[in-house]
């Protein structure tokens, strides 16, 4: 956004910054609406998110006599929203800032962002699904913005959205059945056999993704909304495996104008499998040389109370964005990373 | 050999054996999973545009490009001089590799010109230049006491933009060359 006098002079700034206004306004409308809780959890976590590739930032706390405790600030709230599930909590949902480190500041990204998170349990992913594409048909119709546009991109949010799995997107532009690709060493042959770079150490996400951002994002929600769903089970993170084919997990992704703006989840509520994945993934992030972080034992532990659930996170700026047509995530924010250090 | 850490616009990448400059690069980090960085470049034997999106870390073949201080001199047909001040010596550059950054150019202006091979390839502006106002009609009814009612104004190299409007003819103000729009009194 830059800083307070540009924001002051420039009505195009402006403009963008009161219809984030509205946009915050309007999300917490539409979820009171339908009987979500609006719950706050705390920012600075002892145990952050396990994923690999994400770096919290550590902060050190201390208390009255100078003693020091290890924290994060949080790069999701959805440990915390889950301990909520398994307090009973039926329907919440959080606006909150979330920060992750070694990641650009620019585009579509800031390393201190704006998310929201709601959780249903018991809940099922395809009513998440209907949730966003109700939260965002809502929004359309308040800001009277039935049509967004976003890199030159036009798409219709009132139409009807595409539901698409990984299995249809890749047979539409890669031409190949995916349930052929399963596997590291199947993927890897593909990913050569397309003509991008192989590295030792690329795992399967990786070669996943060197197929998908090149030949698959950009043609995603183009004319109107696409969710896409049904990952591979290696990319299921917190997700919960499809009971109908477990070679896939309960994962889906919002793209809008090839711009990506929500992950969603039919949660991992089986504690054993969880305590196992949490393993794997600070095995991982050792790997990776990222830092250490404790594993959540209370989380694995509340999970036992929690029936069925699922949940999501939206970036809230990549919203604006959509919403406003500003041409990065600096336009949609006020005093970013870039505009605190360039002041 | 360079890596992914080294693409940004203006460098020169020799990508299934042709030259390309980069002329926007952006990081891509999926949530889950590693991080990747999208380049837009510039084919410098056609002009042909690619996208391409490498997993951080791979190996990228980036070609020695040699960043040099230049002031912008003028237009001939559709090329554009520049003078490297360090050796005064004079340079030309192909509009096409100008772009749509030639419309904030005006004589005097301190660049930054990538130069591959003695050609230039790259230009990198100041981030705000500072224009004087040629133009600027008088506020007009319905302006708002907020301050918030922009009118059109034309600068001193011929670059129309929209400025608030107690801004006056005569007076010198900022562009941000990033956005094309007004900034700040100079």
């Amino acid at each position: 956004m830059s800083n307070w006098q540009e924001l002051k002079n420039n009505p195009r700034l402006k403009e963008i910054f009161d219809t984030r206004v509205k946009i915050v306004r309007l999300i917490r409308e539409y979820f009171w609406g339908q009987g979500f809780a609006e719950v706050n959890t705390p920012a600075a976590v002892t145990c952050a998110d396990q994923e690999p590739h994400l770096s919290p930032i550590p902060v050190v706390f201390h208390d009255e006599r100078g003693a020091d405790s290890q924290f994060f600030l949080q790069t999701s709230p959805e440990y915390a929203m889950k301990k909520l599930l398994a307090a009973g909590y039926e329907k919440i949902f959080q606006i909150c800032s979330v920060w992750r480190d070694f990641e650009e500041s620019g585009h579509t990204h800031n390393t201190e962002f704006t998310m929201i998170e709601w959780y249903r349990s018991p809940g099922e992913l395809g009513a998440i699904m209907d949730d966003i594409e109700k939260l965002f048909k809502f929004t359309a119709e308040k800001l009277d913005k039935k049509i967004v546009e976003y890199s030159g991109k036009k798409v219709d949010i009132f139409g009807d959205w595409e539901r698409a799995s990984v299995r249809e997107l890749w047979q539409k532009y890669v031409g190949v059945n995916f349930d052929d690709y399963l596997t590291k060493d199947k993927l890897r042959g593909l990913t050569k056999k397309l003509g991008y770079q192989v590295g030792a150490s690329d795992d399967f996400n990786d070669l996943f993704y060197k197929i998908f951002l090149n030949k698959i994002e950009a043609h995603l929600g183009v004319e109107r909304p696409t969710i896409v769903y049904n990952y591979p089970i290696q990319m299921a993170a917190l997700a919960r495996p499809c009971p109908a084919d477990p070679r896939y997990a309960e994962r889906f992704e919002l793209y809008i104008g090839g711009l990506e703006l929500a992950n969603a989840f039919g949660e991992l509520t089986d504690s054993e499998a969880q305590a196992t994945r949490f393993a794997a993934e600070a095995t991982e992030r050792a790997r990776l040389s990222k830092n250490a972080i404790p594993i959540d034992k209370e989380l694995v532990n509340a999970l036992k109370c929690v029936p069925t659930a699922a949940g999501i996170a939206l970036g809230v700026d990549r919203m604006v964005m959509l919403f406003t047509g500003a041409k990065n995530i600096n336009e949609a924010m006020f005093n970013t990373v870039k505009d605190q250090l360039n002041f | 050999m360079g890596s992914t850490q080294d693409i940004r616009k203006g460098v020169v990448i020799k990508h299934n054996g042709d030259l390309f400059v980069v002329t926007e690069s952006q990081h891509i980090n999926p949530g889950k999973g590693a991080a990747f960085v999208r380049a837009r470049m510039k084919n410098l034997a056609n002009g042909k545009v690619l996208e391409n999106t490498y997993k951080v870390g791979e190996s990228v073949e980036v070609v020695q490009v040699n960043f040099q201080s230049m002031q912008y001199l003028y237009k001939s047909g559709e090329r554009f001089a520049f003078m490297n001040m360090s050796n005064y010596e004079q340079i030309e550059m192909d509009g096409d590799l100008v772009g749509d950054e030639a419309k904030y150019l005006k004589e005097g202006v301190d660049c930054v010109i990538g130069l591959y091979d003695e050609r230039p390839v790259s230009i990198e502006l100041p981030k705000k230049i500072k224009y004087k106002v040629v133009e600027a009609p008088p506020a007009v009814r319905g302006d708002s006491a907020s301050g918030n009612v922009t009118k059109e104004i034309v600068l001193d190299n011929g670059l129309h933009i929209y400025a608030p409007i107690f801004i006056k003819e005569g007076e010198e103000i900022l562009v941000n060359t990033e956005t094309g729009e007004y900034s700040a009194r100079a």
